[in-house]
């Protein structure tokens, strides 16, 4: 937190309008898992199979300036110098998220030192059934769940991170909330999907409405022993409680093609410089103030948590609210009552449409 | 964004239930027609989208099989160039749109199929017929 404050204030006194918070790095495309509707890993054989070289990655990490870099994919681990990478970048002191499926977690441990600066981020949808179903593999949840607590073991720092979908049953996220937390896990991220263009299924996804009545119902009432790796303000901004507008800049993402503009969800070219990134991308032409219908679902953390981060450490009144969200539990009557509607469905995702009242969250 | 793409008010989007999503055009195969400048920097636009290879036959009458994954377009197709991979090569290559006399989406649709109904309705068959430890396996790279 201190590292992150003081770089924020920092850009803040330097005047500077546009940074990166966190660099989202792609080593590989390939991927150990094959999610039916992921819009991620979708490319011919020839491109999956290539990487980036550890010395991409650091001149990326090191044009880019941000102090967290995350690590998603594909699989990281598949990367035959992610050992490499992760080291590298421990010596730069940047603090990195590697994104992981964990099916791979448990063997690869030894070859990892832990460290303050590394946190392996489990993918874990939900609880075992709704996650195995989620990514189309009977017994993913369980081999994740080893690689977690081994992890823990060690010594790791670990969090997990879950996409939520259309459909997604809130009392069935809280009760997941009570496992991860009863693995030693140091915190939860969470995130709603988002509608790729290249997603094979374009059916459950949700529009902004349908996105904060879900996390208002997930996120209020919360009990003390749930902790977040994410900024206050961004969950309460996907509670409905806030308005932020998109810093599509501030987590850039550099894969194997260059710097993807204009950010890590949308794919609308490549530079080939971060420079050269922030200098050619037209960004009044993003966020949702744009009126781009590629925006018009998207509260997904890459564009509004850096908002939120700049939000909570660029004011006082941001940072009084930042701390009071760390606080705060969130009681909610009218949540209380979002939860105790029928689920849409059983336990797993169905795809069948929900016939239920549409009842906006902040009334 | 494109000129033709409606834009939301911001009363609009804050009202969504759904995300509208995008149509998957099929392109696999197709062969555009390319008559004059307009024809083929929408068809190579449409070719940066595709998420598999093409088939570029330049004027020279060389035969590029590419992963187009990048195009920086200029005021004239000499100034316009589309960057790919090939199967082959390692190393990012990039051709102008002036030189491009054919183009034809000949490699497979990546993005086509694995709906996320087609996997509900396979996993339900295979639950219903005792089959245990169910999973999609990635597609294999050879």
């Amino acid at each position: 937190m201190w590292t992150v404050s003081t770089y924020v204030l920092k850009k803040k006194l330097a005047g500077k309008k546009r940074y990166p918070l966190v660099l989202m790095l792609e080593p590989l495309f390939r991927c150990s898992l094959a999610c039916a509707g992921c819009g991620k890993v979708q490319y011919p054989p020839h491109i999956l199979k290539k990487q980036l070289t550890s010395e991409e990655c650091f001149a990326a990490v090191d044009e880019c300036g941000a102090p967290m870099v995350s690590i998603p994919g594909g699989e990281p681990l598949l990367h035959p110098q992610i050992v490499e990478i992760v080291n590298g970048l421990i010596a730069r002191k940047k603090y990195i998220y590697l994104c992981t499926n964990a099916l791979e977690l448990k063997k690869r441990l030894p070859e990892f030192t832990p460290s303050k600066y590394l946190t392996f981020s489990v993918h874990l949808d939900g609880q075992r059934e709704h996650h195995d179903f989620s990514v189309c593999r009977e017994g993913g949840y369980d081999i994740a769940v080893e690689g977690i607590q081994e992890a823990v073991k060690r010594g790791f720092r670990v969090t997990t991170n879950a996409t939520f979908f259309d459909g997604t049953d809130p009392n069935g996220v809280r009760a997941f909330f009570d496992e991860v937390m009863g693995m030693g896990v140091e915190g939860i991220v969470l995130s709603p999907g988002y509608s790729y263009d290249k997603a094979p299924d374009q059916n459950r996804f949700m529009g902004r409405a349908r996105v904060r009545r879900l996390f208002r119902g997930i996120l209020s009432n919360r009990k003390p022993t749930w902790k977040f790796n994410m900024s206050p303000l961004f969950l309460e901004f996907l509670m409905g409680n806030r308005n932020y507008e998109c810093t599509p800049w501030g987590m850039p993402a550099y894969n194997i093609f260059g710097w993807q503009k204009p950010c890590y969800l949308l794919q609308e070219g490549y530079a080939e410089s971060y420079k050269e990134l922030l200098e050619t991308t037209s960004w009044e032409e993003y966020g949702v103030a744009s009126g781009n219908p590629k925006c018009a679902n998207c509260m997904v953390s890459c564009g509004y948590e850096t908002t939120a981060v700049i939000d909570g450490f660029g004011s006082v009144k941001g940072f009084l609210a930042m701390v009071r969200g760390n606080f705060s539990l969130y009681r909610d009557q009218h949540a209380l009552k979002l939860l105790s509607e029928p689920a849409p469905h059983g336990p797993l995702v169905q795809i069948e449409e929900p016939a239920r009242n549409l009842e906006e969250a902040n009334v | 964004m494109t000129a033709e793409v409606l834009k939301y008010t911001l009363e609009q989007v804050e009202a969504l239930e759904l995300a509208p999503g995008s149509e998957h055009e099929n392109l696999e195969g197709w062969v555009p027609t390319l008559a004059g400048d307009d024809n083929l920097r929408q068809a190579l636009e449409k070719a940066f989208d595709y998420r598999g290879d093409v088939t570029l036959t330049l004027k020279s009458g060389e035969r590029i099989e590419a992963y187009i994954f990048n195009r920086k377009t200029g005021p004239t197709l000499a100034e316009s160039y589309v960057h790919y991979f090939t199967p082959s090569a390692p190393e990012k290559r990039k051709v102008s749109y002036a030189e491009i006399a054919r183009l034809e989406f000949s490699g497979k649709d990546r993005a086509a199929g694995k709906h996320w109904e087609d996997w509900v309705k396979k996993y339900n068959e295979r639950k219903a017929a005792g089959e245990t430890n169910i999973a999609l396996a990635p597609e294999a790279l050879e």
